[in-house]
């Protein structure tokens, strides 16, 4: 019976900060480290990629056992030279790459010293902040899911870290997380509809490094040849009338003014970047006919697309000088704006000469002779610039001009050896060298560049623009009319215009050649057509009611409410919401400790017994009989003595009593009566208290 | 001013958890605050919420309104994977002092289950308890014992972080019951018994000799071989014969015969000769100012005799549990126990 405990069996007593954190819990955070860099894949550099990979890789081996952690020295050394890597790659750019860049390469070496549970928590809160990030870049429907999956798994990861040992803890822990996003989800869409959208507290630009597929703000011939290679999605309009018929979807984006060389560029400058972020959300009520909205992907430039003759409804979006429209901030995430299509009103430009004239007759001063000799030969000889460009059009139409994405090099005096010897070219060759003949001819003119076209989305609710619907065409002054569209292309390959680029490049099979996932590759396959349209439609609608809900949204909603709720009021509702919330779960976890005491009604009795003798300083010992009980209450409260005895007689005759044929109900009663006697007398006993006797 | 913030907390804490062996937990008594994480978390959600705002991403809108609504679900489970939990002391144990004494501890959770509970004592942290719905558990939670004396864990602390670890959920145990620390066993140096251990007692000595026997009367723990059984037939009067030879000698383990000798270390030294003897089954008493343990051979004896010691002195702990059994309290000090025990109340 006596013997020294020798081992003082205190195995488990270190702190828990301490821990080391077990390889089921470790494996759910890899898992969603790798799950997380998917989104960040194109952006960060192949080195990043691969030492991620390595060290996340040697952190799993190490925890089964079969790699040893690098020491502090080595680890250093590891972490030294990646350093210097990112440092020498991003040679002092600040760019959101590089920002993006460094906070993986944190998360990458924190792998090597992640041994403790405080250490697993620390890559949790950068890993759900990577997932946040993530947001910034990617917002379809699929790109959210996994992101959604990867901060679930990260919660998985700490239920296992905090029960370690239990069985069955991944399937538990999914299910337990599963029911408290259940439970919580309407609050959750309460919160997102209601919370006001307040303006950005301070303007943080996402500054991109990198190139993103689109039209630039310069064109050499064949830039727009390599955009054609892309089924990107550019934008996406809805309609609120019908609308209108392929051959009339110009969608104008910028004007190249300057010819410096063979390349084409704005004239007027760089605008001036005023800081601020543009307002993602320009909606504005039900979509009236005559009005599209346009949902654009972020292009990190300020121009918006806009069919021609059209005027800006919501605010987002300002014309300027040239008929053209512009965001007061490089678009850096999906914008949505509102455009009316004018009647046809151009009535104060009509007039004698355009402003700036100048600046739209300007050439190179020297070059492509044959293209100038044949330019002063129509002047002299049409006299009417319409006639001039109607000629142009002709020889474009009836001479042997080819559209081709295919194009031979035209390195010197490239409009001539188009217009005169190769005579094959793509949308960009054809604009520019029409500009260029139209100006040495004393004409006005200018290169547009933009979109052309558009195919319907599915159910016909949208059209969908993508970057090989990229186009280029010239816009000329004729008096009398103000500025006219002219395209040569139209001239030369009709197709193009009617029906797309896919039709106009039947016959040579160079439509999206080098595109081989690109679902729109393969138009002829019908069911991958309609899949490709579906996705689309859904990351549509996601865009349009999640991602792009946003303060016009917002409002709009709102002001189909009853009662003027502005954003103060949406505050409100708000933090009743959260307050609500917090109430109603406070609520429930009542009710439910009181349902599972009271399902017993005899016990509930007891139990209340049992907190008035706690009360009355007769705190209950484990195997006590409720006779000993009520001769201990009696002692301290001689005045229960008969009523607590005769309740712990029931109690027993309730429990130990076996005959079942007892009047059950009537025993509870007398047990409630005796009860309430008893709390009687001992508040008549307590002294202090209001209503007693003393 | 901290000290008294301090002190009125414990106090309330007190009145909210009374002492009990048994304590089924419920919002009555469960305690629930954030943890390091819970509050660097929610730090993490605020800065989301700004990212959100200041890219106008209703994406980060959404995923930090998720998250917030997952802490406040994280808070009910962590409370609720208490509540519900009902925590028994079924042993106080016993051990010697500067070693642990083990509490067994019964845990049940009649409604759900109850996962990676901990429970401590001082630095003593008993990890990762599951106890399944509707099973019972039993803990052994190791309290460390640092002097001689009943030991009444003020607190035993019963707290779960479970699932995330963001939230805090604890509660209290007071136990009633009192484990038993024997005195820290100290080899005594060699020194005689005073008790009448002179050499006119030891020619005195003989097998029947009635006339040097000190004669007193019955008390309870007395062998009955020792009882005058002829004296009982005449008189009616149970009397013993205390051997004056037998309680001079080197068997009695005796508190006097450490002169001047301070209390715990006197103490510390019987604990060890009660071992020694023990471990030898040789035939010891002792002898205790105002108790006295006639001498016997046996573990239960043994046990006996280091209860004595460990609790020599010193009055039970308020509502505590049974003394050891088999002392012979001297000077009505069982009941001064019990009086006391109710006065207080």
């Amino acid at each position: 019976m006596i013997k020294r405990l020798t081992n003082r069996n205190r195995s488990a007593n270190a702190p828990e900060t301490t821990e080391l954190v077990s390889g089921r819990a470790m494996i759910w955070l890899i898992a969603s480290f790798a799950l997380l860099l998917v989104p960040q894949w194109d952006r960060l550099p192949v080195w990043l990629i691969a030492s991620c990979i390595v060290l996340a890789g040697w952190r799993w081996l190490a925890q089964t056992g079969r790699l040893r952690l690098p020491g502090k020295w080595s680890r250093s050394g590891l972490m030294l030279v990646l350093v210097a890597i990112y440092i020498a790659t991003v040679q002092g750019r600040f760019t959101v790459e590089t920002a993006s860049s460094f906070f993986v390469l944190a998360v990458g070496l924190k792998w090597l010293e992640t041994r403790s549970v405080r250490d697993f928590y620390v890559l949790f809160f950068i890993l759900v902040y990577l997932a946040t990030v993530n947001f910034l870049f990617h917002q379809e429907i699929h790109w959210s899911v996994l992101n959604l999956a990867g901060v679930a798994m990260l919660f998985v990861g700490l239920q296992i870290v905090n029960a370690p040992d239990i069985p069955g803890a991944m399937k538990s822990g999914w299910r337990r997380l599963g029911m408290m996003l259940l439970k919580t989800l309407p609050i959750v869409v309460l919160l997102f509809v209601f919370f006001p959208r307040m303006a950005p507290l301070w303007s943080v630009p996402l500054v991109s490094g990198e190139a993103r597929t689109g039209i630039s703000d310069s064109m050499t011939p064949g830039d727009i040849s390599s955009l054609a290679q892309s089924s990107e999605r550019a934008f996406r309009v809805t309609f609120g009338g019908e609308a209108p018929p392929y051959r009339d979807r110009y969608w104008r984006g910028l004007i190249l003014d300057r010819l410096e060389g063979d390349t084409w560029q704005q004239g007027s400058g760089r605008q001036f970047r005023r800081p601020g972020r543009v307002s993602v959300d320009g909606g504005r009520g039900e979509l009236e006919s005559g009005q599209y909205d346009v949902l654009m992907e972020p292009t990190d430039q300020t121009w918006a697309f806009a069919l021609e003759g059209s005027e800006a409804v919501s605010d987002n979006v300002q014309p300027d000088d040239q008929g053209l429209f512009r965001f007061n901030r490089p678009a850096d995430s999906p914008v949505r704006y509102r455009m009316a299509l004018a009647n046809e009103a151009q009535s104060d430009q009509v007039g004698g000469v355009p402003d700036n004239v100048q600046r739209y007759l300007q050439l190179p001063r020297s070059g492509n002779p044959r293209a100038r000799a044949f330019a002063e030969e129509l002047a002299a000889e049409f006299r009417r610039p319409g006639a001039v460009v109607q000629h142009l059009l002709d020889r474009f139409r009836q001479q042997e001009y080819f559209y081709t994405l295919r194009p031979p090099a035209m390195p010197d005096d490239g409009i001539d050896a188009l217009l005169f010897d190769e005579k094959r070219g793509f949308c960009a060759h054809y604009a520019g060298a029409a500009t260029f003949v139209l100006r040495a001819a004393g004409i006005p003119a200018r290169v547009v560049v933009g979109y052309q076209g558009g195919d319907a989305g599915a159910d016909d609710d949208y059209l969908i623009i993508r970057q090989y619907d990229a186009h280029a065409w010239v816009e000329a002054w004729l008096p009398g009319q103000g500025w006219v569209r002219v395209d040569p292309t139209a001239a030369i390959a009709p197709q193009r215009i009617e029906s797309g680029l896919r039709d106009a490049m039947a016959d040579e099979g160079s439509f999206l050649e080098n595109e081989w996932t690109s679902p729109q590759r393969y138009g002829d396959m019908a069911a991958l057509q309609w899949a490709s349209l579906q996705l689309d439609l859904m990351n549509y609608h996601w865009q349009r009611w999640v991602v792009g809900y946003q303060g016009q949204s917002q409002m709009n909603l709102m002001s189909r409410l009853p009662g003027g709720i502005g954003l103060r009021e949406l505050g409100y509702i708000t933090a009743g919401l959260v307050g609500a919330g917090l109430l109603l779960a406070g609520l429930m976890t009542a009710w439910q400790y009181r349902r599972a005491e009271s399902r017993d009604p005899f016990s509930r009795v007891v139990a209340r017994w049992h907190r008035l003798c706690d009360r009355a300083g007769v705190p209950v010992r484990h195997g006590e009989t409720p006779s000993q009980l009520a001769s201990r209450l009696s002692r301290v409260m001689p005045e229960a003595a008969g009523t607590a005895t005769a309740f712990a007689r029931a109690v027993n005759r309730h429990y130990y009593g076996g005959e079942s044929g007892t009047d059950s109900r009537g025993e509870l009663a007398r047990m409630k009566r005796l009860l309430t006697a008893m709390k009687r007398q001992a508040d008549r006993q307590s002294p202090g208290r209001p209503g007693g006797n003393h | 001013m901290l000290k008294v913030i301090g002190d009125r907390w414990r106090h309330w804490v007190n009145r909210r958890v009374p002492r009990s062996d048994h304590r089924s937990f419920g919002q009555r008594n469960i305690f629930i605050m954030p943890t390091g994480a819970g509050v660097v978390f929610g730090f993490l959600l605020l800065i989301m919420l700004i990212t959100g705002i200041n890219y106008q991403n209703s994406l980060i809108y959404l995923l930090t309104f998720l998250l917030g609504a997952v802490v406040v679900a994280a808070m009910h489970q962590t409370h609720r994977n208490l509540s519900g939990l009902e925590l028994t002391l079924i042993q106080a144990g016993e051990g010697f002092a500067g070693e642990v004494v083990p509490f067994r501890l019964r845990a049940a959770s009649p409604r759900h289950d109850t996962l990676a509970l901990s429970l401590a004592c001082d630095e003593v942290v008993l990890h990762q308890q599951h106890i399944p719905s509707g099973q019972q558990a039993d803990l052994n939670l190791l309290v460390p014992a640092y002097q001689r004396g009943y030991l009444q864990p003020d607190r035993i602390l019963v707290e779960t972080r479970f699932p995330f670890g963001l939230f805090r959920a604890w509660s209290w145990l007071r136990p009633l019951s009192a484990g038993i620390v024997y005195p820290g066993p100290l080899a005594a140096p060699e020194v005689a018994s005073t008790v009448q251990d002179g050499e006119e007692q030891a020619k005195s000595r003989s097998i029947d000799g009635n006339d040097h026997a000190d004669i007193r009367p019955w008390r309870e723990g007395d062998m009955s071989q020792r009882v005058q059984w002829k004296r009982y037939a005449r008189t009616g009067e149970m009397v013993i014969t205390d051997w004056e030879g037998e309680q001079g000698s080197p068997q009695w383990l005796d508190y006097d015969a450490f002169a001047g000798v301070e209390r715990e270390l006197r103490l510390g030294y019987l604990a060890h000769q009660v071992l020694e003897r023990s471990r030898s089954n040789s035939r010891f008493g002792l002898n205790l100012p105002g108790q006295v343990i006639e001498p016997d051979t046996g573990a239960g004896h043994a046990s006996r005799c280091i209860k004595a010691l460990a609790v020599f002195g010193l009055e039970q702990p308020e509502g505590g549990g049974p003394l050891p059994t088999g002392t012979r309290a001297v000077g009505g000090a069982g009941h001064s126990r019990h009086a006391s025990g109710e006065g207080a109340l």
